[in-house]
């Protein structure tokens, strides 16, 4: 009994991993394109959780403090102010910070959903490189 | 074991298919259910959609994006009724249109979930979407990279022969995950038959190697590494006796090698002369320790020489009188006798070829060791083997030869020994003595005292004369022969008063009564029953007590001596006389000379027989009756 306890819980465990492994790679992505540059992207994030799945990503380095940040993920927060590149987790934020986020990445429907803003990314001094540029948008 | 083991195989087998089968049947059932829900999501989903673009025909009459942005008021009318669609398991019902970069993008979303706003960007992952935009078809999209959904029904939106749009119901993972739970306690009772049924077949399997190491160590002699005795039980049970051939070996003089050496040599001496003799026979062979020092061994048949286990034997004699042994600095030279037996399917059982073998091997020690000895015969006749024994009873080479048996007084033939005697294919006859030993204990020595019975009863039929024939004690108590006698004897009941059987070899047995028993229902059809070698060794006269005699035999070296021992003379006198007491006939063997007649005349002995007064004879001559 207490190994089918075990391998249900690893189960689960494998089963979660795969959903998160599968948005890691999105946000590796999306790191790579935005900064291919750099050996090293500081982070700053508003969600614990994510904290966690970010902070393994390879070739990123997360903050304590915004300033010290190349790009902040955002996925609560609708009051920042600071000029940073920002990146978003819901159509809602991206919405709502249409004039300076650079783009998002949210689940709608059950499909993931990637985009990004030209203007703004421009604006930042980034380009989408690679694969990614089909996800780049001239107008919101 | 192996019987065991193949049962539980095939009940395991047989469990195991028929689980496959159960879990199968849900698997199918599981399947069905799912599909015909499909079926009728897709049937559903059709007449929503058809509704929903019927509804838009209605209002929209050029361009529907063009339409639908310039009115939020229509939008917001149309989504309004698009959401009455939406229920657990039609979980979105939306409308897309695809840009000029061919991206999708919201028109109109009734979903109370997830809701996309006009125009809003939506990924669609799958390629299904063009295909229906582009075919302008319905199409089924099998939802397997989204987890929360199990399918969804596009139907393009056409306008003036143009798609504006596709109408999206997307059917949620509910339905299917309730089938699957109402079936999965099934699955869970037959996953766990199935981890119960493993445990089970690897305890079983467990089970089966600690058997094998178990039974395998107690197989095995732990100072020589052969078989041992426990093996030899196993060993006698399963084996094919018309594929091996039996040799029982002994060292020679081996308590001297204890007794000068100590008995560390002799496990040194017995451990390397098992060693040797493993390196001298191939892996089909089986060498098991029979005893102290003797070994059998089971040398598999080559079938292109029957006499293969004789050269395996003479191979082991001579490589092991070439070897020095050498134990603490001492050389050590040892001899092995060997007793074989050719065909252990000849004898009745494994245990009688094992005592053939050990037979043969008392001679090899007789002859003064170091030998290998196969039959009693076999350096000098031409019949030594049991085949050839056989083949000769198959076709008539059996003969019976018949000494007269003479009523002194009268000097008169009154009845007659039946003699057995074989033909070689030269012809040349063969006497008892050189062939009995080789098949005692085999069904070849039955089938030769029915040959004879046979012979004897024609005979008797012929010619109304009295004949014996001889027997063992042992016959009597072996169930075939015994059962053959009487067969026979009942069938030529009429004549069977002629006959006479003669008992050879009477020593005191545990099974005294059913030898009684057996010989009062022979003499029930009027047999007489006949002690031979009466007095011979023991003063056997304890055989009154359990045999029911009707005729004594008296011994040869009685009736030899009788001119010139007392003894013998006082002997034969008080057998005489105990007889005529008992009322028991007398005959006095080996007569051969008139002297020896004449003492047996005065001591009033009824029936003399012997070379004096006749030669064994293959013809019985009715005139010839007197001497």
């Amino acid at each position: 009994m207490k190994y089918i306890l075990i391998f249900t819980l690893f189960l689960g465990v494998s089963l979660t991993a795969s959903t998160i492994s599968a948005e890691e790679k999105i946000y590796t992505s999306v790191l790579h394109a935005l900064f291919p540059q750099k050996r090293q992207v500081r982070i700053w994030t508003d969600d614990k959780v994510k904290q966690a799945l970010l902070k393994n990503i390879k070739g990123s380095m997360l903050v304590k403090s915004k300033k010290d940040a190349d790009i902040l993920f955002l996925y609560h927060t609708s009051n920042i102010k600071i000029d940073k590149p920002k990146f978003v987790g819901s159509y809602a934020l991206l919405k709502h910070y249409k004039k300076d986020v650079i783009g998002g990445f949210y689940w709608q429907k059950g499909r993931p959903n990637l985009l990004f803003l030209k203007k703004n990314l421009v604006k930042n001094g980034l380009f989408v490189h690679g694969s990614l540029e089909k996800y780049v948008e001239d107008s919101f | 074991m192996k019987f065991i083991v193949k049962i539980y195989l095939i009940l395991f087998v047989i469990i195991l298919l028929s689980m496959f089968d159960l879990y199968s049947l849900i698997y199918q059932t599981e399947s069905k259910l799912t599909k015909n829900m499909e079926d009728l999501f897709v049937q559903q989903a059709q007449e929503i959609t058809a509704n929903i673009a019927h509804h838009l025909h209605e209002h929209i009459h050029k361009n529907l994006y063009l339409e639908l942005k310039k009115n939020p008021q229509l939008r917001y009318q149309i989504e309004h009724s698009l959401t009455t669609a939406v229920t657990s398991n039609y979980k979105y019902v939306y409308v897309l249109y695809r840009d000029k970069y061919g991206n999708f993008r919201y028109l109109l979303d009734g979903s109370k979930q997830d809701k996309g706003e006009f125009d809003e960007k939506f990924s669609v992952i799958s390629p299904e979407w063009d295909v229906a935009y582009n075919t302008k078809q319905p199409t089924i999209i099998n939802q397997k990279k989204v987890d929360i959904l199990s399918l969804t029904f596009l139907r393009p939106f056409v306008l003036n022969g143009k798609t504006e749009a596709i109408i999206a119901i997307d059917f949620s993972v509910n339905f299917p995950k309730k089938i699957k739970k109402a079936t999965e306690p099934m699955r869970e009772v037959l996953i766990y038959i199935f981890i119960a049924i493993g445990l089970l077949l690897s305890l079983l399997i467990y089970q089966i190697i600690v058997n094998y190491m178990t039974k395998k160590d107690s197989f095995i002699d732990p100072l020589t590494q052969v078989y041992n005795r426990h093996f030899l039980r196993d060993f006698l049970n399963r084996m094919h006796t018309d594929r091996y051939q039996l040799v029982m070996l002994d060292i020679d003089y081996f308590k001297k090698i204890n007794d000068h050496y100590g008995h560390d040599a002799g496990d040194y001496i017995l451990k390397n002369v098992a060693k040797l003799i493993k390196s001298l026979i191939r892996n089909d062979d089986i060498l098991v320790r029979f005893g102290g020092e003797e070994f059998l061994l089971f040398v598999k048949k080559d079938t292109k020489n029957s006499k293969h286990v004789v050269d395996v034997a003479q191979r082991i004699c001579s490589t092991l009188e070439a070897t020095e042994f050498r134990f603490n600095e001492t050389v050590i030279k040892v001899t092995i006798s060997a007793g074989i037996t050719l065909h252990i399917q000849h004898y009745k059982t494994l245990n009688d070829a094992i005592k053939h073998a050990d037979n043969m091997l008392y001679i090899a020690k007789r002859e003064g060791r170091n030998k290998v000895i196969y039959s009693q015969s076999n350096k000098n006749l031409d019949i030594k083997e049991i085949n050839d024994i056989k083949e000769a009873i198959e076709n008539k080479n059996i003969f019976c030869e018949f000494q007269a048996i003479y009523e002194i007084h009268t000097n008169r033939i009154v009845k007659y020994e039946a003699l057995v005697r074989l033909y070689t294919y030269d012809k040349r006859v063969v006497y008892p003595k050189e062939f009995l030993s080789t098949i005692a204990h085999t069904a070849v020595y039955r089938d030769m005292t029915k040959a004879v019975l046979e012979i004897v009863l024609q005979i008797i039929r012929e010619k109304s004369v009295y004949i014996s024939i001889n027997l063992n004690f042992s016959d009597i108590l072996d169930d075939a022969i015994y059962k053959m006698v009487k067969d026979e004897i009942e069938m030529q009941s009429e004549i069977a008063h002629w006959l006479t059987v003669e008992l050879l070899e009477y020593e005191p047995l545990n099974e005294n009564r059913i030898v009684k028993k057996c010989l009062v229902d022979l003499q029930k059809y009027g047999v007489k029953i006949a002690i031979d070698d009466f007095g011979s060794g023991y003063a056997n006269y304890d055989v009154f007590n359990f045999i029911p005699v009707d005729i004594i035999k008296i011994d040869a070296s009685l009736i030899r001596n009788i001119s010139n021992s007392s003894l013998s003379y006082s002997i034969v006198k008080s057998i005489a006389s105990l007889a005529q007491e008992l009322n028991i006939e007398v005959i006095a063997e080996f007569v051969d000379s008139k002297e020896i007649l004449e003492k047996l005349e005065s001591l009033n002995i009824q029936y003399a027989q012997g070379f004096y007064l006749a030669k064994p004879r293959k013809e019985i001559k009715q005139h010839d009756n007197t001497f």
